[in-house]
Parts: structure tokens; C-alpha cells; sequence
């Protein structure tokens, strides 16, 4: 279908619109300059329109989240996906897939309908630690990595622990610390074409980052305790690098139970499912993105997604309303507000970049045509855009109408997922680390039927 | 391994060679080989006796194995199981469940991951009640984990890392057999190069089973002692043991789960046979008292080969790992208890042999009533023989393809090998919500 969106105000940061009043031509699935004769015309009057959402965090596959349905009624993937449709997004990534868990990680995404799914690999540096500590090796852990990458149909790569630790103190002589760790996967992502997504906690912000091209730091929530952390997360950033919120935003109250909730995935931590959110946990993240004004943070939650039109929403808040800041935060934060375009930039934009998605996250031609539309006249006072941007009153996915007037109208819409095709050799050290599985390789890597529909990008 | 020469296969044949994953128990076990001729299986390597029996039915293996294929569908005209056509199956099936006012589709966690879905879409459909076969077994361990929390690991964590072992009421020779030596005690892991050299294990049971043989330790208690041995455990661990004589290796028990770096509890249906809900409670708080100073997971040991699909389904659908009963007035209603089955007027058993495990007077008084049952398998077996229409169906990663979980809730694609005239489960449940 051809459709015309005209009179709403575009926010497409991409190309610097900044809430111009412009139509909006749709051909099939993509973003035209000009269509003379639309099938269909949309009304956007008082209305922002903004290209498609991008969670570049949606914690909604992980291996063993289930488990939290025990406690809180936790939305199925079903109304996950729905819920996502409505608060604007047409793409979730999902932070943690393991080498084990790919296949599951992929079912449950191919699950969640409505949006397109795309995952990182979480990399369990124990795997590699001797190729790690073989200078001449890097070459052949790089492709091994790539292959792994590819294998489990992942779109990128994740660290959660930059070091190696075991448990067993029997091994304690091959722990690598993190400077060091860091270091050496600098180099490797150099020479190999690589990049890291690179969990942010306490620790990492401690060691020396040596190259911002070499890492994405990831979920900066948990890390920034300290003012130490805080200047380093900056000085990343405003050395060009990215990095992504991590808002610890879910009030503590709304999980149900105090219970641990722990999957152990081998690292040297287990993954908590059920984090404690502190009741200032947002505010060292609040203080980063109010003080930095540069293109290289995008947002995020930390922890399970529950549900995106509750949950993003105060966030925003806090960032472009100033007196829906707690109180206590006052005079640690600068003044500054966010912008819709810096909430385009951080939901939208800067998203689909990290995650090489070519066609989204901007409204120029050629882009895929994932369209949000929200209800907000010019002149809404700031303190009432969360109420307005939580639910879209239009969603356009690759041009097809799946919400109108607040109703989602197209539940079958089609939907795929992203991964990367490296196109790397096998070695011998993928073999290696393949032996000590459970599985044989071909049950190791995710096969066609446990997810998809696939697409692979080059 | 076993190998014989199929009938009808003469003179020399093409062999070939594929990789299966065998859909013997909850392990499903990938790392099996067939050989194949002329749409035959000719030979399977590295299965265990319990798997083989999947993939040569008609031999016998096991005394109490041998089972007969079911050829065609039947239906019960005159009091006898006859031939029948499928479509007339199908009609007879669709009356009688389409007629039913409270129907109830049992059984699922011996079938694949896409029937289960059909099944619960027919669910729906019918406003019937679901009941995973093994409810009784699973229901309890949830309720512990919803009061004690969760540490969880998949298998192949367990294998790498677990040094410290502990069986309760469970006997993997019978329910998994090559668990032992692919996860738990035998199997060389990362940090278990070893094998059971770098494990300590220990079983606890009301009989003496085989597996006291490599156990290092192994204490049999009497029935409804139970609770008192885990308690008494709990107070050794928290140092202050109770007065009274404590269950015979109370104390060892605890020292041996004490000693733990990374524990592991792999429990079985004998762990629910009595008091379930309070063992598992028990041992749920037990797991997690250890778990507060190293890793310590409860790990259900189920040996049917897609429990672990059906309860992932039931979480990812309604929220629950519990049997979802559409037809309720006041809406959907889960329950964690077994049905009784007094209100159901007809029953869909897939993937389980429901007679086998019903206790004698359950299975006579739904006889009595008279309420017609309809089941889906590949084998005659009890229920098929108090069936009123019975579907052969194909056999799932031998003839059908298929995903399940294996017991971790990781997933694996089941290949379809050989040619086969039945349809699967799935597709006979796709065309019951056709036709019902
Ligand atoms: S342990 Fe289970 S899955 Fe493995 S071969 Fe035996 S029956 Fe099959």
C-alpha cells in the first residue's frame, strides 16, 4: 500500500529534523521522497512522528526468566509483544545469549510477536583464556568468534565479565584481571573487526578503558556508584565512544518477591534475574546523560523488561521534565532537559546504528517504513509527554498499519529476526571449544526451526 | 549397541550413516548414530537399553518392553476396537470431545513441543482442563521455588562444575540412564576431568537401588521419614542438631552436602510419593540455605521426554506450570493439583499412557462412568485398549520432526529419518480443531 502521513510533526534527528511540520511518503515498505497518488492518507495533526523504537536492552529471552512468571504474573511473550507495539517499538534486542543457550534464546524471541528480535552473544572469556593469553593467536580466536557469532545467529557481541576467574582455586594461576583482559580484546577487536558490548559494572568503569572504538559500554546503571565511575564513563563517551542507560528504573515495590532469582551460566558470577533496584539507582545515570550532550548515549533499562509503556515512561520524564525529578536529586543534577529530539536520538537513532540496522532508526528514503506516531500537540507542557509517548496512537511497521487509534488491528504482522553473517573460517579452535558440550555441534548451533524468520546481515 | 538385519532388506544395501537425538527420557541424549537401509533402521550406537526400545519397538529388549504397533485407527463399535478410517476417526473424535461439557486433554509430555502448542490451542478451542502427565511431580518443586527462590543451571554447568552430587528418591538408571554418565557423576566436565573422582555422590531412597553401587554414600530411610531426615540436616548445618534420635545418616548427610563448592539436588518421583508438597518444600529451603554460601541448585530429574517443553509452554502462554482448565465459569483457572477426574465427561490422552499411571479405582470408576477417551499413540498400550477411537501416530524424532526440551529447558530440533504412513501428533490435533 502507498500511504501519505501529513501534518504531523517528524522527529528524525538522523537528518536533523527537529519536530518540522512534514508529510511522510510510504511505498510498499519503504520511505519515499514523493508519491504522487497515496492509497491511503493519515491525519498526523498534533501528532509526532518518529521512526520505530529500537529496546538496544530488551532483557525479554534470557534463559530462564521464566522462572520470574512464579511470582508476578509476569506478561507473556504475547502480551510482551504487544506491549512493545504499543509504546512505539517495532525491534527488541535481547542482551544474553550464550553459546548453550542460543537455541532457546531464539525460540522464545521468535515467540514474541510484532516486533523484529535480534540478539547478543554473550562471550564466556573461561571459553578462551589460553587463545587470549597467545599473542599470536588472535587471528584465529578473532574468526573462531566471528563463526561463533554466526553459528548462534547472533547480531552482536556481549561481555559480562571482562576477566577470567574461576571458581576452582586449582586454576587460580590463569585469571587474567580486568586492565588486562581489556587490553588484549582492545587488540583483538582491532585486528579482528570486532566489538564489544561491554557490561558495565563497577569494575570495568575501574580499570583503564584503551580504545572507545573497540567497545560499546553497556547498562551503565549498575556501574556508576561513584564519582571515579562517573568521569570515566564520560570521558568514554566524550572521547567518541557509545554507551547505553541502564536506567534501574522499576520501583522496588512492583517486584512481588524478595526471592533470589539466579541462572548460573557459568561465568563467575550467576546472572540475578531479580536485581534490587536501590532507590537512587537512577540518579547516577540521570547525572551522566544530563551532563553529556553528545550523540553517544542511547537508552535503556537494566534488569527484565516487564512492560514498556510503564516502564520506559518515568524515565523519560526524569529527562526531559525537571520537576518530575525527585526531589532529593535537585541540586546533584545539572538544570538541562531533554529534548524529543534526544529522545528520538536515544530510542530510535542511535539504536539502529549500534545495532547496524542499515534501514532504521531515521525516516529518509529508503528507509524501512517503521513509523510511530503519538499524540502531542505543539504546545503539551513537558510533564505531560510521558503520558503521551507511552502508547502510540499509529504504528507503521515495513508499512503496514499494525496500531490505529490506540488498537492494534494487524496481530500477525510479519516479524524476523536479525543476526550477523560473518562469513568466518571454522578452526580448530572452535572444535576445541566445542568439546567439552553436551551437544554435538550440529545441536549446538541454533538450526532454522528454533526461530527465525532469519535474516542475515553481511 | 544393536544391530540386526531388517526384514526385507536383502543382498548388499546402501548404508547410510545420520546423527539422531534420542527421545528415550528427558535427557535426549544427541550424540546417538543410526545406520539406515532401505527406510530401515539398521543399527544404533551409543543408546542406552531403555532408548533402544524407541527406536526398535518390536524387539524385545526388556521383558516388560515389548509393544505393538498400532496400524491403522480404530474405534470401538460393539464393545471392540475395529479398523477404521481416518476420517471416520476424526468425526467420531470430534463428537465426542465437541460434545463433552467438561473434556479434559491429558497426558503431552511425551509428544513434541509443536503438538503441545496444538494441544493447547485445542484446549482453548474445547474449554477443556490441560493436565501434564507428570502435574504431580512438577506442581510441588514449583511451589518450592516460588517460596525458596531460584539457583538454576542448566546441564551443561551441572556437568562442568558439580562437585558435590546428592539423588533423592530418584533412580536415573530407570527413569534416564546415561544422565549419569553424560551430566551428573560419570561424565568428565571442564572442571571434572575426572569423572566421579572429582564428584562426591549420594543417594537417598526407601530402597536400596543400583545406584547405591557408585554412591559415596547412600541412606535409605524408611517411608515418612522424609521430612524428619531433611530436618534434622537443617539443624546439623545450622549447628544446632535437636534432641531425639535423628534418621540413621542424618549427620553424614549433612556433612557431605557442607562440603560442597558446587551442589547439585537431582530429585525424582519417589521424592513426592509421600508428602510431596512438604519434601519439596523441604528440600527447596534446603537448596537454598546452602545456596547462600555456594552454588546450589534442585534439579527436578524428569524422565518423560518433553516435560520440560509442555511447563515451558504453560509459563510462556498463561504464566503458569500449572494445568490451565479453559472451561471454568469464572475464566481460565490454573490448578497445581492432579484433577480427579469425577466431573470429566471425556478425556484426549496424548503423549502418555493415562490407565498406566491411574490408580486402580480411578481407572475403574471413569470405566464405570462410562466416559469416552480418545487417545493418539504410536503403541498399543492400556489406554489405547479403554479407548473409544485411537489415532496410531508417528514416532517423534524417528518419524515425525519435532522440537523438544531437554530436562534444563534447553531446546533441540527432532529429525525426522524414516518414512512413515501415520501422521504425527500435531497434525491429528490440527485436524481434531478442524473438525471438532
Ligand atoms: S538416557 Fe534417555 S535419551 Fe539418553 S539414550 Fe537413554 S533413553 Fe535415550
Amino acid at each position: 500500500m502507498n500511504i501519505k502521513i501529513t501534518g504531523g510533526r517528524l522527529y528524525d534527528p538522523a537528518r536533523g529534523v527537529q519536530g518540522a511540520t512534514q508529510d511522510l511518503f510510504i511505498q510498499g515498505d519503504r520511505i519515499v521522497a514523493h508519491l504522487p497518488h497515496p492509497d491511503r492518507v493519515i491525519q498526523a495533526r498534533d501528532q509526532v512522528v518518529a521512526p520505530g523504537g529500537i529496546d538496544l536492552r530488551g532483557q525479554v529471552a534470557t534463559y530462564g526468566l521464566n522462572f520470574l512468571r512464579l511470582w508476578n504474573r509476569f506478561p507473556s511473550l504475547k502480551e510482551l509483544g504487544q506491549l512493545y507495539a504499543a509504546s512505539g517499538y517495532t525491534h527488541v534486542h535481547e542482551p544474553f545469549l550464550t553459546l548453550y543457550t542460543a537455541g532457546y534464546v531464539h525460540r522464545q524471541l521468535a515467540a514474541l510477536p510484532l516486533v523484529d528480535t535480534s540478539a547478543s552473544l554473550a562471550l564466556n572469556l573461561r571459553d578462551l583464556d589460553s587463545s587470549l593469553k597467545s599473542p599470536g593467536q588472535l587471528e584465529e580466536l578473532g574468526q573462531t568468534i566471528k563463526s561463533l557469532q554466526e553459528k548462534t545467529r547472533s547480531l552482536d557481541l556481549r561481555l559480562i565479565e571482562p576477566f577470567v576467574r574461576y571458581r576452582q582455586s586449582y586454576y587460580s594461576h590463569r585469571t587474567m584481571e580486568a586492565a588486562k583482559t581489556l587490553e588484549t580484546l582492545t587488540r583483538l577487536a582491532l585486528e579482528c573487526g570486532l566489538r564489544f558490548n561491554l557490561e558495565a559494572g563497577p569494575e570495568v568503569l575501574e580499570a583503564p578503558l584503551p580504545e572507545t572504538r573497540a567497545f560499546h559500554l553497556a547498562a551503565l546503571g549498575r556501574a556508576l556508584t561513584e564519582e571515579r565511575q562517573l568521569e570515566q564513563a564520560l570521558d568514554h563517551l566524550e572521547k567518541g565512544g557509545t554507551a547505553d542507560l541502564g536506567f534501574q528504573a522499576r520501583n522496588a515495590s512492583s517486584i512481588a518477591n524478595e526471592q533470589p532469582v539466579k541462572v548460573d551460566f557459568g561465568w563467575y558470577h550467576p546472572l540475578n534475574l531479580n536485581p534490587k533496584t536501590k532507590a537512587n539507582g537512577a540518579l547516577g545515570v540521570m547525572r551522566l546523560a544530563l551532563q553529556y550532550q553528545g550523540p553517544g548515549l542511547a537508552f535503556s533499562v537494566c534488569g527484565p523488561v516487564w512492560d514498556p509503556t510503564a516502564e520506559f515512561p518515568p524515565c523519560f520524564s526524569w529527562l526531559w521534565d525537571r520537576a518530575a525529578r525527585p526531589a532529593a536529586w535537585e541540586r546533584q543534577l545539572p538544570g538541562r532537559e531533554f529534548s524529543l529530539s534526544e529522545w528520538a536520538w536515544a530510542t530510535r537513532t542511535l539504536p539502529a546504528r549500534l545495532l547496524g540496522l542499515a534501514d532504521r532508526g531515521h525516516l529518509g528514503p529508503g528507509a524501512r517504513a517503521d513509523v510511530a506516531l503519538f499524540d502531542l500537540p505543539p504546545d503539551t507542557p513537558s510533564s505531560q509527554w510521558a503520558q503521551s509517548l507511552s502508547r502510540c496512537h499509529t504504528l507503521l511497521k515495513a508499512g503496514e498499519v499494525v496500531i490505529e487509534n490506540f488498537d492494534l488491528v494487524q496481530p500477525e504482522t510479519p516479524k524476523a529476526t536479525y543476526y550477523r553473517r560473518a562469513g568466518a573460517e571454522e578452526g580448530p579452535l572452535l572444535a576445541e571449544l566445542c568439546q567439552y558440550r553436551s551437544f554435538r555441534p550440529e545441536n549446538l548451533w541454533v538450526a532454522d526451526e528454533l526461530g527465525g524468520a532469519w535474516v542475515g546481515l553481511e | 549397541m544393536c544391530l540386526f538385519k531388517p526384514t526385507g532388506v536383502q543382498g548388499k544395501v546402501e548404508v547410510g550413516q545420520q546423527s539422531v537425538i534420542c527421545t528415550g527420557c528427558g535427557c535426549l541424549c544427541d550424540d546417538l548414530d543410526v545406520a539406515m537401509a532401505g527406510g530401515q533402521l539398521l543399527e544404533v550406537s551409543n543408546v542406552c537399553l531403555w532408548g533402544l526400545s524407541r527406536f526398535f519397538p518390536y524387539k524385545r529388549f526388556h521383558p516388560k518392553k515389548e509393544r505393538r504397533r498400532i496400524l491403522e485407527p480404530l474405534g470401538r463399535l460393539n464393545g471392540r476396537l475395529q479398523g477404521i478410517s481416518y476420517g471416520a476417526a476424526l468425526e467420531h473424535a470430534a463428537e465426542i470431545l465437541g460434545k463433552a461439557r467438561r473434556p479434559l486433554i491429558y497426558g503431552l509430555t511425551n509428544t513434541g513441543s509443536w503438538a503441545q502448542e496444538a494441544a493447547l490451542q485445542l484446549a482453548r478451542n474445547l474449554k477443556a482442563r490441560l493436565e501434564p502427565a507428570d502435574l504431580a511431580f512438577k506442581a510441588p518443586y514449583y511451589h518450592s521455588v516460588r517460596k525458596h527462590g531460584l539457583y538454576w543451571a542448566p546441564l551443561e554447568v551441572i556437568r562442568d562444575e558439580a562437585d558435590t552430587v546428592l539423588f533423592w528418591g530418584a533412580n536415573p538408571l530407570h527413569s534416564c540412564p546415561r544422565h549419569l554418565v553424560r551430566y551428573s557423576v560419570f561424565a568428565r566436565g571442564r572442571f571434572t576431568e575426572r569423572g566421579v573422582e572429582d564428584r562426591q555422590v549420594a543417594a537417598v531412597d526407601l530402597y536400596r537401588t543400583e545406584v547405591a553401587k557408585f554412591c559415596h554414600l547412600f541412606v535409605q530411610v524408611d517411608p515418612g521419614q522424609e521430612l524428619h531426615l531433611l530436618k534434622g540436616i537443617r539443624e546439623h548445618l545450622q549447628g544446632s542438631p535437636g534432641p531425639g534420635p535423628a534418621v540413621k545418616g542424618t549427620r553424614r548427610l549433612a556433612g557431605f552436602l557442607s562440603k560442597a563448592e558446587f551442589g547439585v539436588i537431582f530429585f525424582g518421583r519417589g521424592a513426592v510419593y509421600n508428602q510431596g508438597l512438604a519434601v519439596l518444600d523441604e528440600l527447596g529451603s534446603l537448596a537454598a540455605h546452602l545456596g547462600e554460601k555456594q552454588p546450589f541448585v534442585l534439579f527436578p530429574l524428569a524422565s518423560d521426554f518433553n516435560s520440560g517443553g509442555l511447563y515451558h509452554l504453560l509459563f510462556n502462554e498463561l504464566g503458569v506450570p500449572e494445568a490451565p482448565d479453559f472451561g471454568h465459569e469464572g475464566g481460565l483457572l490454573t490448578s497445581a493439583a492432579p484433577g480427579d477426574f469425577d466431573e470429566v465427561d471425556a478425556i484426549l490422552v496424548v503423549g502418555a499412557d493415562l490407565f498406566w499411571f491411574l490408580p486402580e479405582d480411578q481407572g475403574r470408576a471413569l470405566q464405570d462412568r462410562q466416559v469416552p477417551v480418545v487417545s493418539l499413540s504410536p503403541f498399543a498400550n492400556r489406554t489405547t485398549s479403554c479407548s473409544q477411537v485411537v489415532f496410531p501416530v508417528a514416532l517423534v524424532g524417528l518419524e515425525a520432526a519435532e522440537v523438544a526440551y531437554r530436562m534444563d529447558g534447553l531446546p533441540m530440533v527432532l529429525k525426522k529419518l524414516l518414512p512413515t504412513a501415520w501422521p504425527s501428533d500435531r497434525e491429528i490435533l490440527l485436524d481434531l480443531m478442524k473438525a471438532v
